[in-house]
């Protein structure tokens, strides 16, 4: 008899793994902006107030550079804090306290002090929110040593992220898009609803998945991506061409050793981040995939956001953003094949 | 069987919304598995299924519903 699925949205994931983590180890504590009786606004920490108290349960005044500052204290003083900062695109304020204090913890004290906190943040657009609540800056953290950097395609990873980031003794950015939510008003991926066991279990950071296995080309890519990508691979196969598709999973450090193999065996590449173009994830996956020495059948490709902020309307928003449609169209070019 | 969004779901007589399906048109739902989630009021609820069948969605997500409203059938 076949077990019956458990369906939950990334946000449902996300606040299991939180209750488990803080059920287990006392020392494990939430802070943020409405991160109490509302739950999080996307949904993250839901019914944790109820079960933990105020005090392990924190809602914080609109302070990042306090709030964050405080996290990196408790982390310093042994305990692991798990932070909520609403959107990614609201760091600016905080950074020092993040590239500067949290990321060279353990490295500057010879490893006597470390940092274990997370900080939770959401990620991308396309539901036309403006150029200050859209972006994604994947690059922007990845860049930095001393940080890791995860983004969940699904449920199930989210949970098991989620928890492997909690027991990592150094700062986990822990990034969740919200097209993939499961919130309503931002429009979720049916896709990233997955079975999740009711079971404490792990995904380990720094390794991809392959979401789809295939043998002619592989598609790379992070977040809602990856389902733009596993919708592109069902039209390619109608055309005869079978594609791979790589959830990265971990932005940094990047498995590289995940990409070279695929790439190893497909020979051709289109990378797919809606995070800007300049500089990003894209860019830094495909050039690990050259240096690993691939013989390619075809000159890799990237398909990203452009480098311009996000505008507010939707008509100019859209087109702007990477499709399976943008996907399919790239591979026919490798594949010189004609526009359906 | 309907898929009924229960009178005590929420107190007072205001509409929810239908945030997300976790099951999609046609799956096999067994009697009990949370189906869909609801807001009302920036809380989530969810909607189990009242028995076990085949999944029929009749309101699609970011809808508003209110209470006694059949959301589903699953036969």
């Amino acid at each position: 008899m076949s077990a019956t699925p458990r369906r939950l949205t990334i946000a449902k994931a996300m606040s299991e793994a939180l209750g488990i983590a803080m059920e287990q180890d006392p020392t494990v504590l939430v802070l943020g902006e409405d991160i109490g009786a509302l739950g999080g606004v996307f949904g993250t920490t839901q019914g944790l107030l109820e079960r933990f108290g105020a005090e392990r349960v924190r809602d914080t005044p609109i302070s990042e550079t306090a709030f964050i500052g405080a996290a990196v204290g408790l982390a310093a003083a042994g305990m692991r804090p798990v932070v909520e900062l609403m959107f990614v695109d609201f760091f600016g304020v905080c950074m020092d306290a993040i590239y500067n204090l949290a990321a060279k913890q353990s490295y500057f004290s010879g490893g006597r002090v470390s940092c274990p906190m997370v900080l939770m943040t959401s990620v991308g657009g396309g539901y036309g929110d403006g150029g200050q609540h859209s972006q994604c800056l994947y690059s922007t953290f990845a860049h930095l040593p001393g940080l890791k950097v995860v983004l969940p395609s699904n449920a199930y990873d989210a949970k098991g992220l989620l928890l492997s980031a909690i027991a990592d003794s150094n700062p986990v950015i822990f990034m969740f898009h919200k097209a993939l939510q499961g919130m309503g008003w931002l429009g979720t991926v049916p896709g990233s609803i997955v079975h999740v066991p009711v079971e404490t279990y792990t995904v380990p950071i720094g390794q991809a998945a392959i979401a789809k296995s295939g043998t002619d080309i592989t598609l790379a890519g992070l977040g809602v991506t990856v389902h733009h990508a596993l919708q592109a691979a069902v039209t390619l196969l109608q055309e005869g061409i079978d594609a791979e598709v790589l959830d990265l999973r971990t932005i940094a450090p990047l498995d590289r050793k995940a990409l070279a193999a695929s790439v190893g065996r497909t020979r051709r590449l289109i990378v797919i981040d809606d995070d800007y173009r300049s500089c990003g994830v894209s860019a830094e996956v495909i050039a690990s995939a050259c240096e690993g020495g691939v013989d390619w059948l075809a000159v890799p490709a990237r398909i990203t956001y452009p480098d311009v902020p996000v505008p507010y309307s939707p008509v100019l928003e859209h087109p702007l953003l990477p499709t399976a449609a943008a996907i399919v169209d790239t591979a026919r070019r490798m594949f010189h094949r004609k526009a359906a | 069987m309907d898929v009924v969004i229960a009178e005590d779901l929420w107190n007072d007589e205001g509409e929810g919304v239908i945030a997300t399906w976790l099951f999609q048109n046609g799956e096999f739902v067994r009697q009990g598995a949370p189906l869909a989630e609801v807001m009302y009021e920036k809380a989530g609820m969810e909607i189990p299924a009242p028995a076990s069948g085949h999944l029929t969605i009749l309101i699609e997500p970011e809808t508003p519903v209110r209470k006694g409203q059949v959301i589903a059938r699953i036969d």
